[in-house]
């Protein structure tokens, strides 16, 4: 059975409120739009050594853990803004789990990174890449189980402790 | 205290002994840069890349050394050798892509070769040049393949199956001459087993190489990592110590990291490289731009590509054993993000702090004086390492570090 408009509008509004949220540093509400087996992996495929690489992976209670402790961190505090376009949403037979591919690219909002009488107010692309996201439907209220990152990107000049 | 103007600012404390600080022109002049390009990275051994990059008979790898393009390829003899990627010819790359085999077909060649695509010159694994088009048309006889081969450059494959490459053909020493009194405190556990490269990425930043060097070696900026003030601050800790070696390179090791201090941590005994003692660290920095660091579970390696006096690039290594299973080698990657992938804890702390120095150091601006003063004993918070490395820095410059308008010779003397 193809699954319904408003199922597949359910995923997209999820993916949007997710970008939403973490554009907007809510992290642990952009949590809440997760399941409680949630993960989360940042992966690239490196042309120069042929492989297949992970940077960053974390369950939602690592995540947690890690966003609680970021303020103890030294950081680069430059914005990072999404723009995102959800490019597919299937819907598995069972109408119990659906798959999204989103294309994102990240921009950095240059503020204390580097110099910032200069750079700051300035925007440089951060990354592109792709979300790859599995979610459980819950019957119209769509929930994160997995969140993949696959980035283009791999010169990361000063990477980010924030989720991508 | 009280702040200081003009003169002050610009007079050493009288207690500061020459070797104790450097002067801030080493780092952003650039006349100095393009005299380190030819005195120090032309002529030093260099760890390019590591043997699992290149696998199969026919791969290769292409890197730049001191602004030479260079291509480094496994032969069907399975030696690995490195030339210059340049075309003898008219001087194009003659290889493009970061790493392939050269024994899928291209489009202007033949498989087997490497190939040049301006006009369709094709070399061996051994750098002979087997194929000038129209040869006979164009050269007669004047000119002939046996004078056309690729320029080859010294290659080992040594110390965990790193390749190293120096474009000094006069260069007498071998890679165990150059650093193997440095890298022999974990030569056992790199070459106990074959490793594999697990991960890699790059960085490109406002700074010079050195500063890069520096924090690698100066341990002191604890400080600006949670992580290690809340893992490290042990007696144990302040007990490691800080070794200079010979040709430059910096030592520092071992003590047992309280990975489960730091509310994410977790101990990585179980999955220690070969001999080595569990939870056990070890940092070599070798001269001029490389280093390897051992801390349990995962090997990083970064190397240095200086691009101008301001601007360097540094590559990222992570690697495991070959023989790891999946999942040990998820574990491992997972140990070697947390504090040193580009998302990780402290790597992202490491690079604020270069470019940080680097903004502060742009070309032109007023030298000034960077202190490396601190003397503990040679324990891990002692600045020997950067000391040492300035004394290598100023003889093979012949440059006095704190003031590089004098000659180190005569300042020694
Ligand atoms: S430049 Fe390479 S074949 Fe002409
Ligand atoms: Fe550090």
């Amino acid at each position: 059975m193809p699954a319904s408009r408003d199922t597949i509008e359910s995923v997209k509004d999820a993916i949007y409120k997710s970008c939403l949220l973490l554009d907007d540093f809510k992290f642990k509400d952009w949590l809440e739009l997760c399941d409680s087996d949630f993960t989360y992996a940042i992966v690239a495929y490196s042309p120069e050594i042929r492989r297949d690489m992970t940077y960053f992976s974390g369950d939602r209670k690592q995540l947690a853990t890690m966003l609680d402790l970021l303020p103890k961190h030294n950081t680069d505090h430059s914005p990072l803004k999404r723009h995102a376009t959800v490019y597919d949403v299937a819907v598995d037979d069972s109408g119990k789990t659906a798959e999204a591919i989103t294309s994102v690219l990240i921009y950095q909002n240059m503020l204390d990174g580097i110099n910032s009488h200069i750079d700051a107010g300035e925007n440089r692309l951060f990354v592109v890449g792709r979300y790859l996201d599995t979610f459980r439907l819950n019957g119209g209220a769509p929930k994160f189980v997995r969140r993949h990152v696959r980035l283009e990107t791999r010169r990361l000049d000063k990477g980010s402790h924030w989720p991508l | 205290m009280p702040s200081r103007n003009a003169a002050q600012w610009n007079t050493p404390p009288n207690s500061l002994r020459i070797d104790e600080f450097v002067d801030s022109r080493i780092y952003s002049d650039p006349a100095i840069f393009e005299e380190e390009l030819e005195k120090i990275w032309k002529k030093s051994w260099l760890p390019v890349c590591h043997e699992s990059e290149l696998p199969e008979p026919y791969d290769f790898r292409t890197l730049t050394i001191a602004r030479e393009p260079i291509l480094v390829v496994r032969g069907p003899d399975n030696k690995i050798r490195a030339f210059l990627n340049v075309c003898p010819h008219r001087g194009m790359l003659i290889e493009r892509r970061p790493s392939g085999s050269f024994l899928e077909n291209q489009a202007s060649g033949n498989p087997k070769h490497m190939t040049c695509m301006f006009h369709g010159w094709q070399f061996d694994m051994k750098g002979n040049c087997a194929m000038i088009t129209r040869e006979k048309e164009g050269y007669q006889d004047r000119l002939s393949r046996k004078d056309l081969g690729l320029r080859e450059l010294r290659c080992e494959t040594t110390f965990g199956n790193f390749v190293w490459v120096t474009l000094d053909d006069n260069n007498t020493q071998s890679v165990n001459d150059w650093a193997g009194d440095a890298l022999a405190c974990i030569q056992k556990n790199l070459d106990a087993e074959p490793l594999e490269v697990f991960h890699y990425h790059k960085a490109i930043i406002g700074t010079n190489y050195k500063l890069w060097h520096d924090t690698n070696s100066e341990f002191y900026h604890d400080y600006m990592h949670y992580f290690n003030r809340i893992t490290g601050f042990t007696p144990e800790y302040f007990a490691r110590k800080n070794v200079a070696h010979k040709n430059g390179h910096v030592v520092v090791g071992t003590f047992e990291v309280q990975y489960e201090k730091y509310q994410l941590g977790k101990s990585r005994a179980e999955l220690s490289f070969p001999g080595l003692p569990p939870n056990q660290w070890f940092m070599v920095d070798l001269f001029p731009g490389a280093n390897f660091n051992l801390r349990g579970s995962a090997l990083r390696v970064d190397v240095m590509t200086p691009l101008s006096a301001d601007t360097v690039m540094i590559e990222f290594r992570g690697l495991g054993l070959k023989r790891d299973t999946a999942e040990e080698r998820m574990r491992r990657i997972e140990h070697h993000n947390s504090i040193w992938g580009p998302f990780g804890r402290n790597l992202h702390e490491d690079l604020l702090g270069v470019a940080g120095q680097g903004s502060a150091m742009l070309p032109g601006s007023e030298p000034r004086r960077i202190i490396q003063a601190r003397h503990e004993n040679e324990t891990i918070h002692d600045e020997v390492g950067m000391r040492h490395f300035y004394q290598e820095w100023g003889r093979r410059m012949n440059r006095l570090p704190s003031d590089p308008t004098r000659k180190y010779m005569e300042a020694a003397e």
